[in-house]
């Protein structure tokens, strides 16, 4: 159980089972009440940008894969740094990817952006402690 | 003029030379002529010739000049010299700065000058077709790598999908089980996971360039270990590094090669060996590292150690599942890193592999 009142969880994955797999463990970890899937990156920026109309913006953890079609997760993070630091200092983001393209996974390393680098399938325990390891000094 | 006919452009100061040249080839060539190098090159910006041939003496700019001038804008076209002189000075100039092909003295014999045209030319067709066949090969292989990358992705996703659905079943409790069918379907899958993995690593060792930097082995063979250990806990594993001086050498390529031995020296240990052991021994020296890494399982028998770094080569004698690629990536990941591998092994009583590595550390000497 994570005690971040307000705290909400967006999934970013074209994959339909993945989602629903994230979108269980959030649940039953408990992580938080306040689940938001996309199937589509480009929705996902949509969303966000919407939010820059709300009065305060609620902590927010992404999962966020990398490799999808239209836009991937990396074309996603580029677009996304240049949403205003009110959006940007709210969210945190996790990604998630069966990758073992090496490529990838220094890209994912090297883009400060990006907090960790789960890998599929993922699992519980480490989805919890990474969140926890976040928001440790809240 | 899409047809097979040779192009030459012919160059000569002197008209009746280059009269008397069509009147000999137009019958067998397509011909174009210049009367001055000026000339020449303003012709070669329209017309694709397969060969050129220049008359040497000429006022403005020889030939070999010309020939000099043309060579990097033009490389394909084959060169001929035609001189009235035997000056060796002008022969050597030719070949050396003019890169021609042939050099042929006036006045021309015509059989002569027919072969060498047509010797040219053969050549000029070969070097085309060898530059169509890089191209071609690049653009395979380029596929290919395309093909590896969303292989890896492509096949890995859904299955990563699978495990992660098992793992739910588990937590949230929702699938009665009591046959362990689920449990089943995660050694399957997990089995085809590491099948596809080999084949990654395979291609990332082929295509990937040799890279070295600073190796400390206690702690690459710490790495191996951790990750092979909890597939056999009662195995003793001694390790033994004696490393005085620096070692340098390609990371990912000795990871592959120990990765494949310690996991094939933990999984062919003996169901009945009470004492399993895998002793890792490191010697590091100026220019080399040699490693042993020693077990005490099944062993191989004698007939079929010449050929267990062929791929999908499998031993009969044993009823492990495997792939059949593991040592055959060490042995390409040995090649790469200019490495050798030696193997002695006793059925029933272990295997023993020998690996040694060059040092790539530029000591000062």
């Amino acid at each position: 159980m994570i005690s971040i009142p307000d705290l909400r969880v967006i999934l970013i994955d074209d994959n339909e089972v993945d989602l629903l797999l994230h979108e269980k463990l959030v649940t039953i970890q408990q992580i938080s009440r306040t689940v938001l899937a996309f199937n589509n990156a480009n929705k996902a920026l949509e969303f966000l940008s919407s939010n820059i109309a709300l009065p305060k913006i609620p902590p927010t953890i992404l999962l966020l894969d990398i490799q999808m079609p239209e836009m991937d997760g990396f074309e996603f993070l580029e677009a996304f740094d240049s949403y205003p630091f009110k959006i940007k200092s709210q969210c945190h983001i996790i990604m998630v990817s069966s990758s073992l393209d090496y490529r990838d996974i220094s890209r994912t390393y090297a883009n400060p952006m990006v907090i960790k680098l789960l890998k599929k399938p993922l699992l519980a325990e480490e989805l919890k402690n990474t969140i926890m390891e976040i928001f440790k000094e809240f | 003029m899409k047809d097979n006919r040779i192009r030459i452009l012919y160059i000569d100061d002197e008209i009746h030379n280059l009269n008397a040249f069509k009147a000999g080839f137009r019958r067998s060539y397509e011909i174009y002529t210049a009367n001055s190098a000026q000339e020449g090159k303003q012709l070669l910006k329209n017309i694709d010739v397969h060969i050129i041939i220049a008359d040497q003496k000429m006022p403005v700019s020889t030939g070999v000049e010309f020939f000099n001038e043309i060579k990097e804008t033009l490389p394909d076209p084959m060169r001929i010299l035609l001189t009235g002189y035997t000056d060796v000075e002008d022969i050597i100039d030719a070949i050396n700065k003019g890169h021609i092909y042939s050099y042929i003295k006036k006045p021309w014999d015509e059989h002569e000058l027919h072969k060498t045209i047509n010797n040219a030319f053969e050549i000029y067709q070969t070097r085309r077709q060898l530059k169509e066949k890089i191209v071609e090969l690049e653009k395979i292989n380029d596929e290919l790598n395309r093909f590896i990358y969303s292989t890896s992705h492509d096949l890995r996703s859904p299955l990563m999908s699978v495990l992660g659905i098992i793992n739910l079943s588990r937590l949230d409790n929702s699938v009665v089980d009591p046959n362990g069918y689920l449990e089943m379907i995660e050694v399957c899958i997990l089995k085809l996971d590491g099948f596809i993995q080999k084949i990654i690593e395979y291609y990332r060792n082929s295509r990937l360039d040799v890279e070295y930097e600073k190796i400390d082995f206690n702690n690459l063979l710490q790495e191996c270990i951790g990750s092979f250990k909890h597939q056999n806990t009662a195995i003793e594993f001694q390790v033994n590094v004696e490393q005085p001086v620096d070692f340098k050498g390609d990371t990912f390529r000795i990871s592959v090669i120990l990765n494949n031995l310690i996991s094939n020296a933990v999984k062919y240990q003996k169901p009945d060996e009470s004492n399993p052991k895998v002793n890792l021994t490191v010697k590091v020296e100026p220019h080399k590292a040699t490693l042993y890494i020693v077990d005490n399982g099944i062993g191989i028998l004698s007939e079929h150690l010449n050929n267990i770094f062929k791929m999908f080569f499998r031993s009969k004698n044993n009823n492990k599942p495997g792939s059949g690629i593991g040592l055959y990536i060490v042995k390409e990941a040995l090649n790469k890193i200019g490495g050798t591998i030696n193997v002695e092994s006793k059925y029933g009583e272990g295997t023993q592999f020998e690996i040694s590595i060059p040092n790539r550390n530029d000591f000062d000497s």
